[in-house]
């Protein structure tokens, strides 16, 4: 397979971080649209989270980008890193919900993964034409299923950090009133 | 994003992601349900069949249908390459005694084919003695049969018209034992196979061999003709070399097969 053998590792790389978002972010704001009417304080805040969720899971696909450059630092083992470099620079590009000007908009975060969703809606497509086998299918899901639980996690790391962070804030607030 | 757009981009993703594990699912993971068992599955019925004195009419007396059975046998050509294979035209299922060891006039069975019972599950009753004459192995090469075969195998030439039984040219078979197979319908047959081959006294070996029982069945069912049917094939297999067979056409071990099909008519 070669070449080919490896673009598809980094196609299922790229799925495995970011493809799971969409579904997430979709259940989050599903979840505070139904809170809504209960008013409820901390699903509420869950949206606004979502961007910097993301910007984690961009981080550690930057992390594993780093890691499998620094194991041979010579020009080729890079190439060979960047076997569909707009995709994987489209994937690094999530740090950038870092930002607090770009996390305002949760949507943007959305558009962002929607990208990798269509990947796999590719591979559907192309098992509908019989281009394909269900083998590719079921590699896909298993990864897919995989980032769903990784931008959860992520999700819940976050939250429980701003959680944290909102109580610290607050207790300095007492304090200083 | 409003509510409705949310629970329709909810909906939207399950329904594409749900077609993705169901299009995904090839089962190869699945355990396979356990066989429902793991011994062989043996039906054997009752039946008991007997020759009885071969009186043509009775239904309950079976005879040998020597026109639609055969006794043949293969080895290696050369003892490597391809089977080398023949049949004997005249053989029989009786247990050829000392005195019966002689020439007899006649183109039909010289002694009467009675010399077995089968009792289907009951194989400590059952037996058979048969024998076949050397000089009819026949494999289609009639510079063969008649020439090196008759040299090589210790035996003389065809007489027209004339049954050879006697000690050079008959190789016969006698049941010692017989059980049922463990692991399937068929029975394991201890025999005795005595020729004399090239020596200068006939040999007797204990053998083991295979017997298969073709069950009944009817011919002709429902008419006036109708007549009953049943078949024993015999399998084993004997080393040429014991018997004095020094031809390097073929080869140590020599696999015969007997199939004998009887009738009731």
């Amino acid at each position: 397979m070669g070449n080919n053998f490896e673009t598809y590792i980094q196609k299922l790389e790229l799925i495995g971080f970011f493809a799971g978002y969409a579904i997430v972010y979709a259940l989050v704001h599903f979840i505070k649209g139904e809170q809504r009417k209960k008013t409820s304080s901390f699903i509420n805040c869950l949206p606004k989270l979502l961007p910097y969720a993301y910007a984690l899971t961009g981080t550690l696909f930057l992390g594993m980008v780093l890691k499998n450059i620094s194991i041979d630092l010579s020009l080729q083992n890079i190439v060979e890193q960047f076997q569909n470099p707009y995709l994987k620079i489209w994937g690094l590009l999530s740090v950038l919900f870092w930002i607090p000007a770009l996390s305002k908009k949760p949507v943007y975060s959305l558009f962002h993964s929607l990208v990798f969703f269509f990947l796999l809606i590719k591979d559907f497509w192309m098992l509908i034409t019989s281009s394909i086998d269900s083998e590719i299918i079921k590699n896909d899901m298993k990864v897919y299923t995989d980032s769903l639980l990784l931008n959860t996690a992520n999700l819940a790391c976050i939250a429980i950090l701003w959680f944290v962070m909102s109580k610290i804030r607050e207790s300095r607030k007492t304090s200083s009133d | 994003m409003k509510l409705f757009n949310n629970k329709t981009l909810l909906a939207l993703l399950v329904l594409i992601s749900g077609y993705g594990y169901i299009a995904g699912c090839t089962h190869e993971n699945d355990i396979l349900p356990a066989p429902a068992t793991t011994t062989a599955v043996i039906n054997r019925g009752s039946a008991i069949l007997l020759p009885g004195n071969m009186v043509v009419g009775d239904t309950t007396q079976w005879k040998l249908d020597k026109a639609h059975s055969s006794v043949l046998w293969q080895t290696n050509y050369v003892g490597a390459a391809g089977l080398l294979t023949g049949r004997f035209n005249q053989f029989g299922m009786h247990n050829v005694t000392d005195a019966e060891m002689q020439n007899y006039v006649t183109t039909g069975q010289p002694l009467m084919d009675t010399s077995w019972a089968f009792y289907e599950s009951d194989p400590a009753k059952t037996y058979f003695n048969g024998y076949v004459q050397i000089n009819q192995s026949n494999t289609g090469e009639p510079a063969r049969d008649g020439g090196c075969n008759i040299s090589g195998l210790g035996t003389v030439p065809i007489v027209a018209g004339t049954q050879n039984l006697t000690v050079t040219n008959l190789a016969k078979i006698k049941t010692t034992k017989i059980e049922l197979d463990p692991l399937s319908e068929d029975y394991i047959v201890t025999l005795n196979l005595t020729w004399q081959g090239k020596l200068a006294q006939p040999l007797t070996e204990s053998l083991v061999g295979r017997l298969k029982y073709i069950k009944r069945a009817t011919v002709n069912a429902g008419t006036a003709s109708a007549y009953d049917v049943f078949g024993l094939q015999l399998t084993f297999q004997f080393d040429c070399r014991d018997y004095g067979i020094t031809s390097t056409s073929i080869s140590d071990n020599v696999q015969i097969e007997c199939n004998m099909n009887f009738n009731n008519k």
